[in-house]
């Protein structure tokens, strides 16, 4: 029996001295010790982790040839195969993974609103509640710098650029009546709820060879993947009232929301009284739904959106004694149908379809003119991640276009216009990350355009280097290049593309909770449409021989934790631009391009109150306008522009917000430009007449309740 | 001596087998993190994570200390490196283990750190997410005290933001407390046990 002890216990000695030991040392490429990181050998429990000097030493039973893994967060795994016996006195280098936590981005002319983005300047939740934007996205990234203040429009205008040189894409695929229908000097909103979307990307130049027919810039939106919950949110306003719905059937999703817009009620309260007068105030009813279906390596998404809208308004005109009737009525129906998969190694391939059909039928004193458009865009693109160093994204696109339009005149005479064209588009670009301070993405896109019988290249470049733990430096070019607006292209169908080619420097400081960001950048615009009539018509010569250039500096500050509660941003853009296209005379600044442009926005949470109050404030300096009674061209500016705007939300209670908002506090009389007579009156002047905005100040109430099972949601990233 | 014996050759027959190496570093891991030896502990059940693929368990423990570790971390670049590591080993563990409500909480604590770091940035955006987390664990696993007892106290906190009666809650946290000490320990081994001392507590708390 004593003999078996011993047997045993000479057993287990034997075992415990057949141990090897395993030692070594871990650093980083540049010799500093990395602590903590988790040494072992693959498939078994024997390992340890790195001391505060690097070094490992741990024991093991194994024998024969085995893999020692050395992993650490941010770091490249790295495996050393060999005999245990000589995995001793290792020295092992970690290379940095690039990832984007803490690496580079390739961010030049880009703003972002995600949740986990490290270049996200803003979170969605910010853009729903900035006051003076009364819930409308658009009207937030306005306060972003490149933006003008261009306050009677509504639409985005881009460091130089018209509403029109800037394209949105959901999912991406093309949106091609992003605003809803409006007259001069009604501002429009954006057609879409903003809670539809997880991510929101503005670029303000120099973007990706994906996206094109853009001159000055893009926003793409991302639809949501997954909701987080099933829920009715219902919504009563000063101005209508909304119903939503969202449904979840495991990985299946339905939300659906429809409201009714209606000005009335507040117009007989408040009326508009400044240079126009209502005869139908606006009003709308729109839809939206997304059905999604999540598989395990795939995603399908299909939103419909409808919006029927119509109003009727006489406005001031200095030619005509009476007012001017403009009646309009729009309907909208847009559909965007998307399917990407995951497959293996890295490979996914994407394909969308969107599609829109948008009738106007617009009638101008005794003028009437209808018109129908239809596009499509269908798209089939491929990504391919070699590593996380490279990444190749390509594709091909076709966009297509089919414009009519009638118009009638008061005697019966008649003019059909419209066009028909297909433009078919490819791309190519890699994304390579050199190291965790060197990115390049480079790109190439090419379009061909039928009516136009045109084919174009544009190259796109783009480079970071990230000059410190916290700061960046990015540089971008491209050539970009966009068929002429329908308006002249509905009558001259021998245009050329109009072109714009971008030059960026970027600055881009980052340090938990504050952004700083400075850019500046230079564009130059070429074969802009010319024609030689005050507005295009069919009669009117058509050339490409305008051309302009836009050069300034953006730069943009936020902060939200130096002060306890207290969230705000500051934008300021300078901007030097000079165009000679459509009917002007000679090179000039366009109205709608204002030298300075200044943004602040406040947001104080008041926890006592749970009530957030949001203050806005926004400057533009005189914007230029012509005075025919002077031999200069657009040579007088307008006084400068001024809004002070208010938002208090109040949390009733988890599921009940109480929201008010006013624009313009302190009511200041903007003026964004002047209309002359087109003919001199007695004495050889010919009289104006200021364009001001229908009201100085908006006022908004609402009331947002959110039903849920679990009681824990509300509507306050819907305001 | 001939129960000594006995006893040393079924401890050394176990040895020899995987399961006590399981236990063993199981244990150790366990130690480890109670003695505050986070990356050690979290190393070490990553290790046993990899060597035991179909398991969910190490893949739980990993992801929980590295969570708990999180909540009071004011460096923004160990907070996220901590808290991405620890979802993608629940994402792991997720797909071992499907409909597992001790998961659904984990997961929900891992949003509860990033909320906890930065309320106004994660609040609106995860808040929601957690709410119908805690309520698929309550679906899936409606006497889990656990369950019950995160549920419970993450309704409280907005309850009590918001001036209302957390009473409800507290009678939640009550059956939490009775349901922790009447469970019974599960068949396998090293399955999540805790939160008991807390739920007193908090329990303590709601009678003061």
């Amino acid at each position: 029996m004593k003999f078996f002890v011993l047997v045993l216990f000479s057993a287990i000695i034997w075992t415990s001295s057949a141990q090897e030991t395993i030692s070594g040392k871990v650093v980083d490429t540049s010799g500093n010790p990395i602590v903590g990181a988790n040494v072992y050998l693959e498939g078994t429990y024997d390992g340890s982790s790195t001391d505060e000097t690097g070094n490992f030493s741990f024991q093991t039973s194994e024998t024969g040839t085995q893999t020692l893994v050395i992993s650490m967060m941010a770091y490249e795994p790295h495996y050393e195969i060999g005999e245990v016996s000589y995995l001793k006195n290792l020295d092992i280098k970690l290379i940095e993974a690039v990832n984007q936590l803490s690496g580079v981005t390739l961010s030049a002319g880009t703003f972002e609103a995600g949740d986990n983005s490290k270049v996200s300047v803003l979170k969605p939740l910010d853009i729903v509640t900035t006051a003076g934007a009364a819930g409308d996205f658009v009207a937030a990234l306005q306060t972003l710098p490149g933006t003008t203040t261009v306050n009677e429009d509504g639409r985005l205008f881009v460091r130089g650029g018209s509403a029109e040189e800037t394209q949105v894409f959901i999912d991406g695929l093309r949106v091609f009546q992003p605003f809803n229908a409006t007259t001069n000097n009604v501002p429009t909103r954006g057609r879409f709820s903003p809670f539809l979307f997880k991510g929101i990307t503005f670029s303000t130049g120099g973007y990706s060879a994906e996206y094109g027919q853009a001159l000055s810039s893009v926003l793409l939106l991302n639809t949501t993947d997954v909701p987080d919950e099933e829920k009715t949110d219902i919504s009563v306003m000063s101005v209508g009232g909304g119903v939503g719905h969202t449904e979840i059937w495991d990985n299946t999703s339905l939300s659906v929301n429809a409201s009714y817009i209606n000005l009335s009620p507040y117009e007989a309260l408040i009326p508009s009284t400044q240079g126009m007068e209502w005869n139908d105030p606006y009003e709308s009813i729109s839809g939206e739904s997304v059905f999604r279906v999540k598989g395990d390596r795939s995603m399908f998404k299909f939103y419909t959106g409808f919006n029927h809208a119509a109003l009727d308004i006489a406005q001031e005109d200095i030619n005509f004694e009476d007012l001017i009737r403009f009646q309009l009525k729009n309907r909208n129906l847009y559909f965007n149908t998307s399917y990407k998969h995951f497959f293996e190694n890295n490979w996914s391939i994407f394909s969308g379809v969107s599609m829109a059909n948008d009738v106007n039928e617009i009638a101008i004193m005794e003028d009437a003119v209808d018109s129908e458009e239809i596009n499509s865009h269908i798209k089939i693109a491929a990504k391919k991640g070699f590593s996380n160093r490279f990444e190749l994204n390509t594709g091909v696109e076709l966009f297509s276009t089919k414009y009519d339009e009638t118009y009638q005149d008061v005697d019966g005479f008649t003019f059909d216009g419209g066009y028909d064209d297909v433009l078919v588009a490819g791309f190519l670009e890699g994304d390579i990350f050199f190291n965790q301070k060197f990115a390049v993405k480079l790109g190439v896109r090419a379009e061909d355009s039928n009516v136009l019988d045109q084919f174009s290249i544009s190259p796109r470049l783009s480079l970071a280097y990230k000059s410190s733990e916290k700061g960046q430096f990015s540089l971008a070019y491209g050539d970009f290049y966009q068929k002429p607006l329908a308006e002249s292209i509905k009558f001259d169908q021998s245009l050329d593309l109009e072109k714009t080619s971008h030059y960026i420097l970027n600055y881009q400081y980052l340090d938990n909770g504050k952004t700083f960001r400075a850019e500046a950048y230079y564009k130059d615009y070429d074969d802009l449409v010319k024609f030689d009539t005050q507005f295009p018509e069919f009669n009117s010569n058509y050339s490409n021989l305008g051309k302009g250039y836009a050069a300034g500096i953006d730069v943009f500050w936020r902060d939200n934790k130096s002060i306890d509660n207290l969230d705000y941003w500051a934008s300021y853009s300078y901007l030097n631009t000079e165009r000679d296209y459509r009917d002007f005379a000679e090179a000039a600044t366009p109205n709608f391009a204002p030298e300075h442009n200044f943004s602040l926005v406040t947001k104080y949470w008041v926890n006592e109150l749970r009530s957030q109050v949001g203050l806005s404030y926004s400057f533009g300096s005189g914007r230029p306008y012509d005075n025919p009674n002077t031999q200069e061209f657009m040579a007088e500016k307008t006084k400068t522009y001024n809004n002070l705007s208010l938002n208090w939300a109040y949390l009733i209670d988890q599921q009940k917000i109480l929201y008010f908002s006013v624009s313009n506090v302190l009511s200041f009389n903007n003026v964004s430009n002047y209309q002359y007579a087109n003919v001199p009156d007695s004495t050889g002047f010919y009289n104006r007449r200021a364009i001001t905005p229908p009201a100085d100040s908006f006022f908004f109430v609402g009331f947002f309740w959110t039903i849920s099972t679990n009681k824990k949601s509300n509507q306050l990233d819907n305001l | 001596m001939k129960k000594l014996i006995v006893t040393l050759f079924i401890a050394v027959s176990i040895t020899a087998s995987a399961q006590d190496r399981y236990t063993e570093g199981m244990s150790k891991a366990m130690q480890l993190w109670g003695e505050q030896k986070i990356t050690e502990a979290s190393n070490l059940f990553e290790r046993i994570a990899m060597a035991e693929p179909d398991n969910w368990l190490p893949y739980y423990y990993a992801a929980l200390v590295n969570t708990t570790a999180s909540f009071g971390e004011k460096d923004v670049t160990k907070l996220t490196q901590q808290l991405e590591k620890a979802k993608e080993f629940s994402d792991v563990a997720k797909n071992i283990s499907p409909e597992n409500p001790e998961l659904l909480v984990l997961e929900a604590l891992i949003n509860t750190a990033w909320i906890a770091y930065d309320g106004e940035t994660y609040g609106m955006t995860l808040s929601g997410k957690n709410a119908q987390l805690y309520n698929e664990a309550l679906q899936l696993a409606p006497n889990n005290p656990r369950v019950i007892f995160s549920k419970a106290e993450w309704d409280m906190g907005s309850a009590r933001f918001f001036g209302k009666d957390i009473t409800p809650y507290c009678q939640d946290v009550e059956r939490a407390v009775e349901l922790f000490a009447t469970a019974e320990s599960k068949e396998e081994p090293f399955y999540p046990d805790w939160g008991a001392d807390r739920a007193k507590q908090v329990l303590a708390q709601c009678k003061s």
